[in-house]
């Protein structure tokens, strides 16, 4: 119950972000409001590839056990490492608004939204169970959308995942070395191809859902002249 | 959570805070008190053991070891070291060389006061196509963004941008628009000289930008020989380029005569500008977007007597955007000009540092300010001899004057020639660390 109410007020100050991104006053990232340029039209630009995309051992919010590599390859994936107790307004909420941007994107789009997969993949596996993110994720994904919600069976499967997308993360602890429950890290999003390879990387402060929808469209694009179609 | 904070801070909170003298947009800031500051110090002949080197010092004066050098790393042979800069998640510093291309990633989250190389690339030259003298580290997300100086065809200033992966994969480069080859770019003046030195970024303009100087030819000539050289003297770059910084596309080259050196973007998010100054000509430039949304160049100010070669080097721009600190090299000067009207750049003070000074960081407050004199091997001055020639030197400022805190004579300490500062903290990499 508590951790329900938690995860409730966390939802409810999300919302309030949201709705107050680009109030005056108010100090959010950049990532929260309007974009101050035109994106680059698909196409015109390249995506060289960074690197093969990490796999490893995941579960769903079903709780179902799935390689990561399961999730990569039939699909564009837009992948983005969370944790749902984040209080930090500009930390993992602003990565899972995006997230939401884009989903609202790609649902006027059906023919790419058909090509995406959004993977929201949590740092903390002891408190996000795939129950306590089947519970967040009802707060944001459509119905209709393919967006996965995962976390790891123990530190041991997470950590190799981390380790592949260079994604670091420190546990914080108090000067008794409790655990605090607060996670550092640098909050970072992964375009990835159907080959598996890691197109782009954004950070999440200064992230635009309309540059990352036209990334996506430059690899459907690039998929579609590939495949002489 | 510190860490998010930091972040934060650097996103949301950007007209609030100062720039630790200048580092990537995406990247955590130290808001506190500096507890290292790493210099990438060129080895000098007959200097220790003549190596370049990483050389570590500690800063915070409630330190046992404050004003020490707590460590030094050499890395084998003189390279022309010259600039460093973190990765965006600040737990590797990338540390250039200009004449052999190599570039040495250091370790220095394991252990803040103790860095370990963690990585050598070598084949810069031959990875990027031909690029010689990798110069700016700049972070962008999950990878590096590097300046040339200058390429292994004719050694001149025709260079490129080269992306690097943070673990140090090559992935791409982008040579710079020319008359040749323009690349879509629009030349806005005389020049598309496709000259390299410096770059940024503006991620919420979606704007990267570029400035230029000088190749291999001349930047490893004696200094002395290459002013009285006039052929040698022409081969400087008079641009900034404009890029769209998602697609990483040249959109227009400004003209900015007489090598423009190290670029500052203000933080005030409806400032839509940067500042740099040219070495040759001794002017404050800015790169600003006027009215109509148009990338444009303009000459905002005088630096020194131009007659007398002063020689801008490293500039800093402080929290409010109001001031900059610019470095005159050859007469050893510190400048602090009044910014506040950023088409009218007014020195309001200046303070004379050593014989010669090159490099200013300052830190997150703008309390701190660092200096270190090196500028490249073979231009760096040799007398007199004494404290004042090749130093690291910190500076409290009170909003108006200078006051010397702390010194090092770098070559009666046996370690070389000091260049870039780049400033380390236990608090970035979270507790655990800083309790030890």
């Amino acid at each position: 119950m508590i951790a329900f109410l938690y995860r409730a007020a966390l939802f409810a100050a999300l919302l309030y972000c949201m709705a107050a991104a680009g109030a005056p006053g108010t100090v959010l990232d950049p990532g929260y409001g309007a974009p101050q340029y035109e994106p680059p039209a698909p196409g015109s630009y390249q995506l060289p590839p960074l690197g093969i995309a990490t796999d490893g051992k995941v579960l769903n919010d079903l709780g179902e056990q799935l390689a990561l590599q399961d999730l990569i390859g039939d699909k564009l994936v837009l992948l983005g490492f969370i944790y749902t107790h984040c209080s930090d307004v500009n930390g993992c909420p602003l990565a899972t608004f995006v997230m939401k941007k884009v989903q609202d994107r790609l649902v006027e789009d059906a023919d790419l939204a058909q090509q995406v997969r959004l993977i929201s993949l949590s740092f903390d596996p002891v408190q996000d169970t795939p129950a306590a993110l089947l519970d967040y994720a009802g707060n944001f994904r459509r119905k209709d959308f393919d967006w996965q919600f995962l976390t790891t069976a123990s530190e041991a499967d997470l950590l190799p995942i981390l380790e592949g997308y260079d994604q670091w993360r420190q546990r914080e602890y108090d000067k008794d070395g409790n655990y605090t429950g607060n996670i550092s890290h640098i909050l970072r999003l992964f375009l990835i191809d159907r080959q598996g390879r890691i197109r782009n990387i954004y950070s999440s402060g200064f992230l635009d859902a309309d540059t990352v929808v036209n990334d996506l469209r430059t690899l459907a694009i690039e998929s579609q002249a590939a495949s002489g179609s | 959570m510190r860490w998010i904070f930091l972040l934060v801070a650097l996103a949301a909170n950007q007209w609030a805070f100062a720039d630790e003298t200048c580092m990537s947009p995406y990247m955590a800031k130290i808001t506190g008190q500096e507890d290292f500051v790493y210099v990438w110090t060129l080895g000098v002949e007959g200097v220790g053991d003549e190596q370049d080197k990483l050389v570590t010092v500690d800063v915070n004066p409630k330190s046992a070891n404050y004003g020490k050098v707590v460590s030094s790393l050499s890395v084998g042979g003189r390279n022309e070291a010259h600039h460093s800069d973190f990765t965006d998640d600040r737990r590797y510093l990338w540390a250039s060389t200009l004449d052999t291309s190599k570039i040495f990633i250091f370790d220095i989250h394991t252990d803040p006061a103790k860095p370990v190389l963690h990585k050598t690339i070598s084949d810069f030259v031959a990875r990027s196509g031909g690029v010689v003298g990798p110069h700016t580290s700049l972070a962008l997300p999950g990878r590096m963004m590097l300046t040339g100086l200058s390429n292994n065809r004719d050694h001149g200033g025709r260079t490129a941008l080269v992306e690097y992966t943070n673990a140090g994969d090559y992935i791409v480069t982008h040579w710079m628009p020319t008359d040749d080859n323009l690349q879509g770019a629009v030349k806005s003046g005389q020049y598309a000289d496709g000259y390299g030195y410096d770059v940024r970024v503006l991620p919420r303009k979606n704007l990267m930008v570029t400035s230029s100087f000088t190749g291999w030819n001349n930047y490893m000539m004696n200094l002395g020989v290459l002013m009285a050289d006039p052929e040698a003297m022409k081969a400087f770059g008079n641009t900034v380029v404009v890029w769209d910084l998602h697609a990483r596309q040249p959109e227009k080259i400004l003209d900015v005569p007489g090598a423009p050196l190290e670029l500052r973007c203000a933080w005030g998010e409806a400032r839509n500008y940067c500042f740099t100054t040219t070495a040759l000509t001794s002017k404050v430039w800015l790169i600003y977007e006027d009215a109509k949304g148009e990338w444009q160049s303009q000459a905002v100010g005088d630096i020194g007597d131009a007659a007398k070669i002063p020689l801008p080097v490293d500039i800093s721009i402080t929290a409010d955007d109001s001031r900059l600190w610019v470095n005159t090299w050859n007469d050893g000067m510190t400048r602090l000009y009044d910014i506040s009207d950023p088409h009218n750049a007014k020195q309001i003070y200046s303070k004379k540092i050593g014989e010669q000074v090159n490099m200013v960081s300052q830190s997150w407050d703008g309390k701190r300010v660092y200096y270190t004199s090196s500028l490249l091997a073979n231009w760096d001055k040799q007398e007199p001899a004494g404290p004042d020639l090749q130093y690291l030197k910190v500076y409290d400022f009170d909003g108006k004057e200078l006051k010397e805190t702390m010194s090092i004579d770098f070559l009666a300490a046996k370690l070389g020639a000091p260049h870039q500062m780049r400033f380390g903290a236990y608090a970035l990499y979270g507790d655990k660390t800083a309790s030890r």
